[in-house]
């Protein structure tokens, strides 16, 4: 450990750091400690090229760049000298002389760091009548991103990113002084799995992704905490929202799981929460053989007339439930003591997977396989088998990933079921089968945990409110164990009293519920 | 007698007019290699790093660090090999010592290289010659082809059991590969940037290696230090700068060449006496003293040693001895457009000040000279340097803003005829 002054307040800080990266150890960097930077990033190899970091640090008779200055035992470093202000608003004015005015129409305003830095370190007036670079505008970069050059400061974060992080190399700086600009190599694209981080990173309006741009003024988002579901590791993110609509996920941070990052496919899932083909409407298929949109509290009625019909006929014996990876903790507890409480034997948890890789993108394509294992759910294979086999007559099923070839490759099989009942979130081959469909909510429609592939429990909150009646897995399974009339179900679900009670049902979740999760997640007893 | 340069000759350069001393037979004929020898034979190399230390040599490529202290910079131990690398990308303007010195005496500096790399224990040199010069990078290879042939270099250097290459690379034509670190980067193959330090090259060179960079000159004498020791050195130039260096003269003077001289040698010596002074009766209105990044002197502040402690008073540096001579014809506004343009041209592009602040400078210089500036722009021009100096990854950047500031700081008077006239006064002064 090293003992750091910066502004008169004495740091304790890890050996081997340089000041910048102290003062992110510390969580204190443009966080109560303001040191502005371009070219630095917390994930990236240190450039030093932008020359705004610099400080003054006592015993050099020049300032120094704080993201590069290693931090030696007793340093003294001022961050609000005159020398400082006259340096960073050297870089300011020197970025801001060749910097397109186009603010009014850039989508990065409003988020913009020169924007922001402009506005806290830079002169007020421009004194320069030299014309402006002209350079490419809106030029494609590749599938998912576009490149306005003349807004680029050449901080370099997109070029180390596209080397350091997937190591594909697409981006380099060419030509050199006033007229260097950033190109793809000849003979690229832009496109690797993670390219939209570049727009993630780019401090200004340079990069930006084809997906987002236009969308909406930034200012009208509200950045919620969530996380994404497209696979097992759970990165972190924040929904941006507006109108009860959310607008796009950008990564946030979060050492344990994602650093700074979030792959392409993730960040596209968003669309999935407002997508025209969520299930909407709960139906029950009427004695003509046709799906009808019923009322919810109609469509648990018939789920539960259907059951006990089938129950009275031949037992609870030929009954079984396929749980879903994409259901949260809280409700796959809920249907384990449904289980429990209906006498059901045969269960399972459907995962579906996929390609991985070494970075972030984990093989298991849901939130909460690890969750489900913990809980007490096994592999879903064997129970396919089964239902394919002949040996089932009625069946609950959430969500539809029953239907990947890995399991039942289709929902024919399930024709001559005598009952099936499906909770799911989006429409499929399902509802050709189905006898009730139950509408439910997504991650972002509720408050959840979630344990990702490393056993790390994470949770979502309610950030937008579906525009149809849609309940969570847990609630629906509440009110279907009431109308049963099963012991403990009263139908009311409270997300937070099913959290409280994970500990009890599985030891690796002592000590861990819905509040005590927070944003950056906690791990698992064991998995620490 | 081949070659009517140097004019005034000294110990670096006293056989250049002998056309075998190029060739080790010739070179050997007078007393090469036995320094080497010496060094080699019967010197540890600590000791050879504290002769270097007590002589004094300050490096002869523009900063002027002091070679020993350098040297001494190199780790001792650790299973990593160390390099050298010379540096022979000579690219300032107005600088062209090291081009004969490449071409008269390549033996001599190879033999400081093999010296130095007994000092630092290093295995290797690389010697990066600037791209444009073709013919020095020839005589050079040369000499390195003869020196394996004679068992000087390789496995065993001189029959004492050391080994050490030296390896020439050429360079590709950037001013910025003459700075140590972007040198190393054009000779690993990329892109001619500076790295930011930490680390510095005595821990993460060439390749990742150990490295130390010097000139072609530092090399130079190194042999002769050894052959007559640190007295003897000593005895040449000032207290705090000794020994000779070359001084190149161009411009506007009636003998522009090259003239070995002690440092400390007064500048008007060198322009009026060895340069013969301004030609067809006209008067000198300013001189840099040092390469075209250093500040230039008005006429009146021309009695000045060349060495650093008094050029420092001046408030210009020695830099490469690269003396450009300007008459009164001159249009210092103009010799300013020719500076920055050069600058812009050639900045790397890394740092934002240099990238943006040599542009700035350039543009401004040039509406001023046009006769569209005014008494602002000079003052956004001083205020532009001053933002620029100190604060990059290089000197590049001071380098850029230096030579600046010295035109503001003697000529103003030109700047501000250009405000207030609406054009350029001066009408004989070079084209643009």
């Amino acid at each position: 450990m090293a003992k750091l002054t910066i502004d008169g307040v004495e740091y304790e800080v890890k050996d081997g750091r340089t000041i910048l990266q102290a003062l992110d150890d510390l969580g204190l960097l443009m966080n109560g400690v303001d040191v502005p930077h371009y070219c630095w990033h917390p994930k990236l190899t240190i450039d030093g090229s932008c020359r705004l970091c610099q400080v003054e640090v006592e015993g050099f008779p020049k300032l120094q760049i704080g993201c590069n200055t290693p931090v030696k035992d007793g340093m003294v470093v001022h961050t609000k000298s005159e020398r400082v202000k006259h340096a960073r608003e050297g870089v300011m004015e020197f970025l801001l002389l060749n910097h397109p005015l186009d603010c009014p129409i850039c989508d990065q305003a409003g988020e913009c760091k020169l924007q922001d830095y402009a506005f806290e370190y830079g002169v007020k007036h421009a004194r320069t009548e030299e014309p402006r670079r002209a350079l490419k505008k809106n030029v494609d970069l590749g599938p998912t991103i576009k490149f306005d050059q003349e807004r680029c400061i050449l901080c370099r974060r997109c070029v180390r990113f596209c080397r350091e992080v997937p190591k594909t190399g697409e981006l380099a700086v060419f030509n050199r002084g006033d007229h260097s600009v950033i190109e793809t190599v000849p003979g690229m694209q832009l496109d690797n799995p993670y390219s939209m981080n570049v727009a993630d990173i780019c401090p200004v309006g340079a990069l930006t992704t084809k997906d987002f741009r236009f969308k909406i003024r930034v200012w009208f988002l509200e950045e919620a905490p969530g996380i994404c579901t497209g696979c097992s590791n759970g990165c972190n993110v924040y929904l941006g929202v507006a109108n009860n609509k959310v607008y796009r996920y950008v990564p946030r941070r979060n050492d344990s799981v994602n650093d700074t990052w979030i792959c392409d496919v993730g960040r596209m899932t968003y669309e999935e929460i407002g997508a025209p083909d969520r299930l909407k409407l709960p139906a029950v298929r009427s004695d003509s053989g046709v799906l009808e949109a019923v009322p919810f509290a109609k469509a648990i009625d018939a789920a539960a007339a259907r059951l006990r019909s089938l129950v009275e006929r031949k037992g609870a014996g030929v009954l079984a439930a396929v749980a879903s990876a994409h259901a949260s903790n809280e409700d796959l507890l809920v249907l384990a003591r449904f289980l429990d409480a209906y006498g059901i034997r045969h269960s399972g948890v459907t995962v579906r997977r996929g390609d991985s890789d070494d970075l972030l993108v984990k093989a298991e394509k849901a939130a909460n396989a690890e969750g489900a294992r913990t809980l007490g759910f096994e592999e879903a294979g064997p129970l396919a088998k089964q239902i394919a086999g002949g040996g089932i007559d009625g069946l609950i099923v959430l969500g539809h990933d029953l239907l990947d070839p890995a399991y039942l490759g289709g929902e024919r099989t399930l024709a001559k079921l005598d009952t099936v009942i499906v909770l799911d979130t989006h429409v499929s081959a399902l509802e050709r089968v189905a006898h009730v469909i139950l509408p439910v909510r997504h991650a972002a429609e509720k408050d959840a945990t979630y344990v990702n592939h490393a056993g790390r429990v994470q949770r979502s909150w309610p950030v937008v409110e579906p525009s149809f009646e849609a309940y969570a897995d847990g609630e629906v399974i509440s009110r279907l164990g009431a109308a049963l009339g099963l012991p403990g179900f009263d139908g009311k679900f409270d997300v937070r009293e099913v959290s409280r009670s994970l500990g009890a049902a599985a030891a690796a979740f002592r000590g861990i519920d819905l509040e005590s999760v927070g944003e950056q997640g906690i791990p698992l007893a064991g998995k620490g | 007698m081949g070659l009517k340069v140097p004019f005034v000759t000294g110990y670096l350069t006293e056989h250049f007019g002998d056309d075998a001393f190029p060739t080790l037979e010739g070179y050997r004929a007078k007393g090469g290699y036995e320094a080497a020898r010496k060094a080699l034979g019967s010197m540890t190399p600590d000791e050879v790093i504290e002769l270097m230390k007590t002589a004094g040599l300050q490096g002869r490529g523009g900063a002027g660090f002091v070679t020993g202290l350098k040297w001494s910079f190199m780790p001792k131990k650790g299973d990593k090999p160390r390099y050298i690398a010379c540096n022979a990308d000579e690219s300032e303007p107005g600088s062209f010592k090291d081009r004969i010195l490449l071409e008269r005496g390549a033996h001599q500096m190879l033999e400081g290289i093999l010296i130095g790399a007994w000092a630092m224990q290093a295995e290797k040199t690389f010697i990066y010659v600037r791209g444009e010069y073709a013919h020095p990078a020839a005589c050079v290879q040369r000499a390195i082809d003869e020196c394996y042939a004679a068992g000087i270099l390789g496995a065993n250097c001189l029959g004492t059991g050391f080994r050490h290459d030296v390896v020439l690379t050429r360079g590709a034509g950037a001013y910025i590969c003459g700075e140590e670190t972007g040198l190393l980067e054009s000779l690993e193959g990329k892109k001619g940037q500076p790295r930011k330090k930490p680390p510095f090259p005595a821990e993460y060179g060439a390749f990742g290696m150990p490295t130390t960079v010097n000139n072609v000159e530092t090399f130079s004498h190194v042999p002769h230090i050894v052959a007559k020791g640190a007295d003897w050195f000593r005895g040449f130039g000032t207290e705090k700068s000794p020994g000779t260096t070359i001084f190149g003269v161009s411009g506007h003077v009636a003998r522009p060449g090259l003239f070995e001289l002690p440092l400390g040698t007064r500048l008007d010596e060198i322009v009026f006496q060895h340069a013969g002074g301004v030609p067809n009766g006209r008067k000198v209105k300013g001189v840099i003293p040092g390469g075209m990044s250093m500040p230039i002197l008005p006429a009146g502040q021309l009695d000045v040693a060349m060495a650093n402690e008094f050029l420092r008073e001046r408030k210009t540096m020695l830099g490469t001895g690269g003396i450009m001579v300007m008459d009164d014809t001159t249009c210092m506004v103009r010799a300013s457009c020719v500076i920055t343009y050069f600058f812009r041209d050639e900045s790397c592009g890394q740092c934002t000040q240099c990238r943006e602040g040599t542009g700035w400078l350039h543009k401004l210089v040039t509406r001023i000279e046009r006769g569209a500036g005014s008494i602002e722009d000079i003052e956004i021009l001083a205020d532009v340097t001053s933002k620029m100096e100190g604060q990059t990854i290089c000197a590049f950047a001071d380098a850029a803003a230096w030579p600046v500031q010295g035109m503001l700081r003697h000529f103003r008077e030109d700047f501000e005829l250009h405000v207030e006239h609406k054009k350029c006064p001066f009408p004989e002064s070079f084209e643009l």
